[in-house]
């Protein structure tokens, strides 16, 4: 039987650990939305000077584990002048880690856009700043939508990793709890029930999203 | 054979050509696709450019266009140079802005049409009308229709490019360049990706558009109506103009041995 008191006690934990996951993954995915962009867009606003470094930075987000960046970030920040609390940390290497996703994810949807389009805009006098926002984004925001809702996921789910860095974040709490009442089955199996309805949260709101876009 | 020196030559005053194109070259790489191109085109002259794969006549429309830069030499649109500015005896590219207002009397209409998919033909064709010419949606719409109607298209202005079939789309493309009111429109195979029982619609629209007096380069493989339209056709093969003319005497005494052959290989593939 699962003992369901436990968990109503243990509420107060259970809470402080959904809200830390919340808001840093909240923070994180901003900065990896942003970033991406940025760096998408250096890409193909000057492909001669930025194509390199960018490719390289995406190289290193999808070689080095998320965890291995976290440590680097928390432990090895302050050897270099940079001290992080462990949530910042936590905010800074998933943002830095999914913007290197986020920029390949950009640059497929721009890439996917035929380059007659731009011509055609351009032969009627339309600059190239209203080509990009009415012509180009339109149509690369359905395209994008479903890779990074399904990339969203994947950072909210990878978040479970700032447990490690001493974040009190759902998981950490979640083991807290198991730790001080020697049951593992029913913390776990409520913040894996917390995820999950995160999760299904991002996707729903994708979907949406999708749905909308398809319809203008 | 005629040089490319006697092509400008039909021009009698150089001041009303609306297109001018001195001696350019295009390079591709290592690969040479246009070589020292003379062209000019007067005002409601159609000239249609004929020519094997290859050959660079897609190449030279799209310098004139400036969608390609062209290496050497010079374009001018209404006596304005294209593309390039003199900066202190050198040089330079001019910025995008100034590009969009020398090429502004120009028009264009791809083979593959370069519709937007997220809007409706009418949308499609308004874009322009509202972002360039800060026209209002209402005015606009209205203007658009009238395109639309000129191309016999107005029951499909709610249409997405995707329910449309090719003839459709390519006259919806028209009529989004005609808005802008071009003095010269350039067509780049416009009927070459379209299935033959639809190139009849849009070589109609086309003829129309002939007859009310516009200008138009028309890079094309339809000989018949190159031969039926056309004050000049003009032959390009290996980048280089070979011959030039009004269509009777280019189609039936061709002089250089190039279009001979061509128009021989032509004939064998349309006679049956």
């Amino acid at each position: 039987m699962l003992d369901i008191a436990l968990l109503w006690e243990a509420r107060g934990l259970i809470l402080q650990g959904l809200w830390n996951t919340l808001w840093i993954c909240l923070l994180g995915c901003l900065v990896a939305l942003s970033l991406g962009l940025v760096l998408a867009a250096l890409r193909l606003a000057n492909p001669r000077l930025f194509s390199y470094p960018v490719a390289c930075y995406v190289e290193i987000c999808r070689g080095v584990p998320l965890l291995i960046l976290l440590f680097l970030l928390y432990y090895g920040g302050p050897s270099i002048g940079l001290t992080l609390s462990a949530s910042i940390a936590g905010v800074v290497g998933i943002g830095l880690y999914g913007a290197g996703y986020f920029a390949e994810i950009y640059r497929g949807g721009f890439k996917s856009i035929p380059k007659g389009q731009l011509e055609a805009a351009r032969m009627i006098g339309i600059s190239p700043w209203h080509a990009l926002i009415r012509i180009q984004i339109p149509q690369m925001a359905r395209l994008i939508v479903p890779p990074s809702t399904n990339q969203l996921i994947i950072l909210v789910k990878e978040s479970a990793l700032i447990s490690i860095i001493s974040v009190d974040d759902l998981t950490k709490n979640a083991t807290t709890i198991v730790n001080q009442t020697f049951q593992v089955i029913e913390p776990y199996l409520a913040v894996a029930l917390l995820y999950w309805l995160m999760i299904e949260l991002v996707a729903r709101g994708g979907y949406a999203l999708e749905k909308r876009l398809a319809n203008r | 054979m005629p040089t490319a020196d006697t092509l400008s030559a039909p021009t009698p005053t150089r001041q009303k050509a609306i297109v001018e194109a001195h001696g350019i070259s295009k390079q591709f790489g290592e690969l040479e696709v246009l070589t020292n191109i003379d062209f000019s085109l007067a005002p409601s002259e159609v000239v249609c450019v004929i020519g094997p794969s290859g050959s660079g006549k897609s190449t030279l429309l799209r310098c004139l266009a400036f969608l390609e830069p062209y290496d050497h030499g010079s374009v001018y649109i209404d006596g304005q140079l294209l593309g390039y500015e003199d900066r202190s005896g050198k040089r330079v590219r001019t910025s995008e802005k100034r590009v969009d207002e020398v090429r502004a009397p120009v028009g264009m209409v791809f083979q593959h049409f370069h519709l937007w998919p997220h809007r409706t033909a009418l949308e499609n064709v308004t874009e322009a009308l509202r972002l360039v010419n800060g026209l209002s949606r209402r005015d606009a719409d209205v203007d658009g229709m009238a395109m639309l109607e000129q191309v016999g298209l107005a029951d499909r202005a709610g249409h997405f490019p995707e329910s449309l079939s090719g003839g459709q789309k390519q006259r919806v493309a028209i009529a989004r360049a005609l808005a802008m009111k071009p003095r010269v429109m350039f067509f780049d195979e416009p009927t070459s990706a379209l299935d033959p029982e639809l190139v009849g619609e849009v070589l109609d629209v086309m003829k129309k558009l002939a007859a009310d007096g516009m200008t138009m380069v028309i890079v094309t493989h339809e000989m018949g109506f190159a031969a039926k339209v056309a004050d000049r056709v003009i032959f390009m093969d290996q980048g280089r103009v070979v011959e030039s003319g009004p269509p009777s005497t280019l189609f039936r005494q061709p002089k250089s041995e190039r279009l001979q052959q061509f128009l021989n290989t032509w004939r064998e593939r349309h006679i049956d």
